[in-house]
């Protein structure tokens, strides 16, 4: 199994952890990532409302370009990058004038892209390509006991609906929850927006959202909420001080990367977990498993 | 009593001429996307509002409006749209369409232009860099707000979430503007 | 018939862990001299099955009873063909599956069942199927329009002999009047032509149809397979003989005049979707007042329609209609305003893309309530409450303002001359000495809308469900009208546009083709198709009340001068309630009568007051009550031990001597089951458990007369998603019952 890698912005800063869990998982699971060279940024939820969605899409395609002298499936951890690149190649694959219009674009670069690849998403090609068994076996630490939320967040399973899950209640990602030998809880927000990027322009929806989705986490009875998405991690990690500050929540929320948890329960060592990046500490709801600071 | 309403396509026709404008005409305001939406508390007009005002011709309304502004990309509405109406790239025509006209107020619109500078100068989003970029276009008003989020900064430094150092532009940067370029050229061709 | 009975009982699904086998057996053998009877542990298997057929054949056994499982379930397994009956005791779903396993109450209520059962043979014949005089196959299609002409064509491309009955010179209808239709085809989004000659050259060239236009209907008399229709065309008239009837002659549009609050009359600009199609037909489309070609055109939707002032109904095809007509206007001029202010876009089935299509050529919809519709010198001015926006809206200078004005059918439409003439009638009839005006009955409620002319006890037209409309139950039985025979199809029967009426058309058509093939073999149609018995009149013993003439929910009994009731077996249902409403008990079924229910419910086996055991009868009906307590059990939902079902085609069927005997045999109350009546009813015969309410509340007097409160006998609806409110309803009433006490009458 080998991949080409597409990061993304966030993995470069706020979303460290991510980075160093996935890749000591993704070792793990014998997947190889191969970094897509010199890519560049996706366009996030933003390019295409400045320049439109036609130039934002080509933007993205450079990525595309880049990554299909290799011919591997790209891996996308982010969801907004996800969301970006998957749907500009779909949209190429399928759209012929959107097509030629790219490779015009493309070719004042000198790339090029014939559409050859497949972007996918981090969770769903742990599923479909590693699968569950797999994962299962590489549990040494289960993580029983342990009341885990599931956040997938928004666009995951909502840029293409129905195809490996409900865009609206998905539960793939609870299954490798299962697997790690925890326990999924219910939480019906699973899926509803985090704020995403107005939390620097507009933080009260960022906490307001954030404040729902956690209260939601901790009514049924969740103890870490994890997720596949930096911008949910960011908003409900680093913004929960100002939730607590604006709204009455209970209490604290530690809030982890699905791969952070995957590394714990495979017993990697602490390096992986990147615990330390964690702003609301998870070390309290993690000490029955030997997690410690 | 206000004004009666009047119907009209003129406006309409500049905004169907978009690149996803076309859908619009297919709303037929049932309203799922009202009450899909995540941020619709936040918003001046709902999306089926924004797009029947769009059709009374109400040109300053209708870029006034945030409700683009407010779209979080949450893609609920596009799910659901019983029209198919991918209400997301709607909202980025918008968007785009509004900046290009100057209609340039609201917060999110600096933020929008912020980031898009971020990737044009570097291929990557640096977020030290997006923030001084924000700000600097928000001025005094904002960052004295953004004092109120130094201790969200100082958690993120704290915790090493915010590199120090900004990372190198792209190898390729040259190519990419190139590549947009000819993109953005492409765009007004086509005529959208 | 000889009857030597079998009984054979079913120890399996739970049955025997119930209840003892062998004291059951007894009940059969000592209690009743049953000459076979077996116990089989799996008595729906090939073995179980094959001991039957080997006692038939060996044996002689030519009445079966099963005990086992419901008689919804494997009645393909226990036919042994027409000779012989089958009776089923439903021990698995109302006893094994609701009592106490083992109690000695359930063993008790199994015994009943049994006892029950056997007690039906003394009254039991097979049925003997009526078969007619000089049946006809032949299909008489009403109305040449798309509805009449679609039917005809489909009935005989099934191989039937069609006639084709139309008013106007010419076939065609609402598609002789259209400039094009909406499409029938996909994708759905370009409006067509009506195609009109293809149509009536297929018809025309096809040997099975023949058609009369210019022609209408005289008389029909006769029942189904045997209608004789007088057909009026030219000045002469031609009598053929028909099987059964499709209805199709259509609906005509709303009187426009009554929309002067819409504009209509005050300018010639304000037009209906009619005229519409008139203008549009002619090339450009132009203003009435000064032949000027439209720029700006205002459709108004439900003009009339759900109005509590005009049409309280949507007339269905409106939209869609609207809809293609604003096309027409973009297509010959694409620069023009088209608006359609309307309460719902009613865009049912594929026009959604029709739907589309005229938003996408810019057709703007704007939902509003209209305020008013004035006209400034051929410019018009339309005034409305923007609903969407919440502000008031408005359209000016428009050219042109088509109104929705919806349809109304046929059928509600009365022939003047008709009922001016069924007036006087009713006024010259001598008031008789001392007596009440009579009830209104079915007769007088009927509107005479000269399209059928029935020779009918009950009226000369269909009855109609609601709004003129001849259907007899919307949801459950599309296209049944209640005259048996003869089904409505397209907009006479609901509002409809023209793909469903197509539909309709194909529908009615194999409905008619059933009928007729039914009534060949002697059996009924829908709901108890296959029922070979009919009912049969005594008539030495009949006192001429007219209550069976005037009760038959489906007008099946004629009546001669001197009131004796005429049965025609053909237009029967077979729900009995003819034989519930005979005060002389006259009136009875081979396999249903009254002194057969009247045995089964004296087989049941009334303990002594000291012993504390009430009894509860039910009267259930068999199309929702019965399946309803089925449900209960297949759900395990456990009930009162006390109650006793007699399972009844109808409580239509419910003669009031039943409640009676049970009431002076000591049951202590008698609960009905049937289905909900009034406006919305779900009676699968229309009034029958509307009938069962009206014979109730005369019960009370019987019940006077033996010192019993009222409240004993009950009346509930049940539908069959009540399953799971059964064990409440009975518990409801055996408490009530409680507080009573026990029936006085027991040990007399
Ligand atoms: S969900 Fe779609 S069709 Fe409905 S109002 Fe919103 S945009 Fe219009
Ligand atoms: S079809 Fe449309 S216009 Fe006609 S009555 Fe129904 S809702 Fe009104
Ligand atoms: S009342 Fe029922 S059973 Fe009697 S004649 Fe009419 S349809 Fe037949």
């Amino acid at each position: 199994m080998r991949y080409s890698f597409y990061p993304g912005c966030s993995m470069e800063g706020a979303a460290v952890p991510y980075l160093k869990s996935f890749e000591a998982v993704a070792d793990v699971l014998y997947m190889g990532l191969e970094e897509i060279p010199d890519w560049n940024c996706c366009g996030a939820t933003v390019a295409s409302g400045v320049i439109g969605d036609y130039p934002a899409q080509v933007l993205a395609a450079r990525n595309l370009a880049l990554a299909e002298p290799k011919r591997f499936d790209i891996v996308v951890p982010c969801s907004s990058c996800y969301m970006n690149l998957a749907l500009t190649n779909k949209k190429f694959q399928d759209d012929k004038h959107f097509r030629a219009m790219v490779k015009e674009a493309l070719r004042a670069g000198g790339l090029k892209y014939r559409g050859t690849l497949k972007v996918r998403q981090i969770v769903e090609v742990l599923i479909n390509d590693v699968g569950i068994d797999k994962i299962r076996a590489a549990v040494r630490k289960p993580l029983a006991g342990l009341r885990v939320a599931g956040y997938v967040g928004c666009q995951t399973p909502r840029v293409f609906p129905w195809q490996f899950d409900d865009p609206e209640q998905p539960v793939f990602m609870d299954r490798i929850i299962e697997a790690l030998g925890a326990t999924p809880v219910k939480f019906p927000m699973k899926a509803r927006c985090c704020g995403s990027s107005h939390s620097l322009t507009k933080p009260e929806i960022t906490t307001g959202s954030g404040y729902n989705i956690i209260s939601c986490a901790l009514e049924d009875g969740a103890q870490v909420i994890v997720t596949p998405c930096p911008m949910c991690q960011m908003n409900l990690d680093a913004y929960q001080g100002m939730i607590k500050q604006h709204h009455q929540l209970k209490t604290e929320m530690p809030v982890l990367f699905l791969t952070q948890l995957m590394a714990i329960a495979f017993d990697l060592p602490p390096a992986a977990w990147a615990l330390k990046y964690n702003i609301v500490s998870p070390f309290e709801a993690l000490a029955p498993y030997g997690v410690k600071p | 009593m206000t004004e009666p309403l009047k119907y009209k396509t003129e406006f309409a026709e500049e905004i169907y001429a978009l690149e996803n404008g076309p859908y619009i005409k297919k709303c037929m305001q049932c309203g799922m996307c009202d009450v899909s939406c995540a941020t619709r508390n936040e918003m001046d007009f709902s999306p089926r509002e924004l797009f029947m005002l769009l059709r009374t011709g109400k040109r300053e309304d209708f870029f006034k409006a945030n409700t683009m502004w407010m779209c979080s990309t949450c893609l609920m509405c596009k799910v659901r749209c019983p029209r198919g109406i991918p209400l997301v790239d709607v909202m980025h025509d918008l968007k785009s369409h509004a900046i290009r006209l100057g209609y340039t107020d609201p917060p999110q619109a600096s933020f929008y232009q912020a980031f898009w500078q971020e990737i044009l100068g570097r291929g990557r989003v640096f977020e030290g860099g997006l923030m001084a970029r924000y700000y600097l276009k928000r001025g005094w008003s904002e960052i004295r707000k953004g004092f109120e989020m130094r201790d969200l900064g100082m958690k993120m430094v704290m915790h090493s979430r915010i590199p120090i150092k900004p990372p190198k532009a792209i190898r390729g940067l040259k190519g990419m503007r190139a590549i947009i370029e000819r993109a953005q050229e492409l765009t007004q061709k086509e005529g959208r | 018939m000889s009857k030597k009975i079998g009984v054979y009982i079913c120890s399996g699904c739970g049955i025997g862990d119930a209840l003892d086998m062998n004291a059951l057996a007894k009940v059969a053998t000592k209690e009743y001299k049953v000459p076979v009877c077996k116990n089989d542990a799996f008595l729906c298997g090939r073995d179980g099955v094959e001991i039957i057929k080997k006692d038939i054949g060996d044996e002689g056994v030519n009445c079966v009873v099963v005990a086992g499982c419901s008689g919804r379930v494997n009645y393909d397994v226990f036919d042994f063909g027409p000779s012989v009956v089958v009776e089923r005791v439903n021990l698995r779903e109302r006893v094994a599956w609701t009592q106490e396993p083992g109690d000695e109450d359930t063993q008790a209520m199994a015994e009943d069942y049994l006892r029950m059962t056997l007690a039906k043979f003394k009254n039991l014949e097979l049925p003997e199927p009526f078969i007619g005089e000089d049946l006809s196959k032949k299909i008489l299609v009403v109305g040449g329009g798309l509805t009449g002409m679609t039917s005809a064509l489909e009935a005989a491309k099934a191989g039937y002999e069609v006639l084709l009955v139309e008013k106007e010179d010419t076939l065609g209808g609402w598609l002789r009047k259209s400039y094009k239709i909406i499409p029938l085809k996909a994708p759905y989004t370009e409006p067509e032509d009506p195609g009109l000659a293809g149509r009536v050259k297929e018809i025309e060239s096809n040997p099975r149809i023949k058609v009369y236009t210019g022609a209408t209907i005289e008389k029909t008399s006769g029942a189904p397979g045997m209608f004789d229709v007088v057909i009026r065309q030219a000045g002469g008239t031609v009598s053929e003989r028909v099987g059964a009837v499709v209805l199709a002659t259509g609906a005509v549009p709303y009187d426009p005049a009554r929309l002067e609050h819409l504009g209509y009359g005050s300018s010639p600009n304000v037009i209906t979707q009619a005229q519409m199609e008139e203008l549009s037909s002619r090339g450009q489309i132009t203003r009435p007042s000064d032949g000027k070609a439209v720029q700006k055109v205002v459709f108004v939707q439900c003009a009339g329609s759900r109005d509590r002032d005009h049409l309280p109904y949507c007339s269905a095809a409106c939209c869609v209609e609207s809809i293609k007509q604003a096309l027409y206007v973009k297509a010959k001029n694409p620069e023009a305003s088209v608006y359609v202010f309307y309460k719902d876009i009613r865009s049912s089935g594929q026009y959604e893309h029709l739907y589309k299509k005229a938003q996408t050529e810019g057709v703007i919809f704007v939902k509003a309530d209209i305020t008013g519709v004035t006209d400034d010198g051929g410019n018009l001015t339309v005034e409305a409450q923007d609903l969407l926006m919440g502000s008031p809206t408005m359209a000016d200078e428009v050219d042109l303002v088509v109104l929705a004005n919806g349809m109304v059918p046929t059928t509600a439409i009365e022939d003047p001359a008709l009922a001016e003439a069924a007036r006087a009638e009713a006024e010259a009839a001598p008031a008789k000495e001392g007596q009440e005006a009579p009830p209104a009955t079915e007769a007088s409620m009927v509107i005479r809308s000269n399209i059928l002319n029935l020779e009918y006890r009950q009226g000369p037209e269909l009855p109609s469900l609601k709004y003129g409309f001849p259907d007899s139950h919307f949801i459950c039985f599309p296209y049944e009208t209640r005259r048996t025979g003869i089904y409505a199809a397209g907009s006479v029967r609901r509002p409809m546009d023209m793909a469903q009426a197509v539909e309709d058309a194909a529908g009615a058509a194999l409905k008619a083709i059933q009928c007729v093939e039914m009534t060949a073999r002697g059996m009924a149609v829908h709901p108890r198709s296959g029922d070979l018995s009919y009912p049969d009149f005594q008539m030495s013993r009949c006192t001429q009340c007219k209550r069976c003439t005037e009760e038959c929910p489906f007008g099946a009994i004629n009546e001669d001068a001197k009131a004796n009731p005429l049965p025609n077996p053909t237009r029967c249902r077979r729900c009995g309630t003819c034989m519930g409403a005979c005060p002389e008990r006259i009136i009875s079924f081979k396999n249903y009568s009254v002194p057969m229910i009247g045995n089964m419910l004296k087989a049941i086996e009334v303990p002594e007051e000291d012993e504390e055991k009430p009894r509860i009868l039910i009267f259930a009906c068999e199309n929702d009550a019965i399946p309803a307590l089925d449900m209960a059990g297949i759900n395990r939902l456990k009930y009162s031990k006390w109650v006793r079902v007699i399972p009844v085609r109808c409580l239509g069927s419910l003669n009031l001597i039943w409640v009676n005997d049970a009431m002076s045999r000591g049951i202590d109350g008698v609960l009905l089951m049937g289905c909900k009546h009034g406006d919305d009813y779900q009676c699968h015969f229309m009034k029958g458990s509307e009938l069962a309410g009206v014979r109730l509340s005369k019960v009370s007097e019987t019940l006077d007369r033996l010192g019993l409160e009222s409240e004993r006998v009950t009346m509930t609806e049940v539908s069959i998603m009540d399953y799971d409110k059964i064990p409440k309803i009975i518990g409801d009433f055996a408490e009530k019952l409680d507080k009573l006490g026990p029936n006085p009458m027991k040990g007399f």
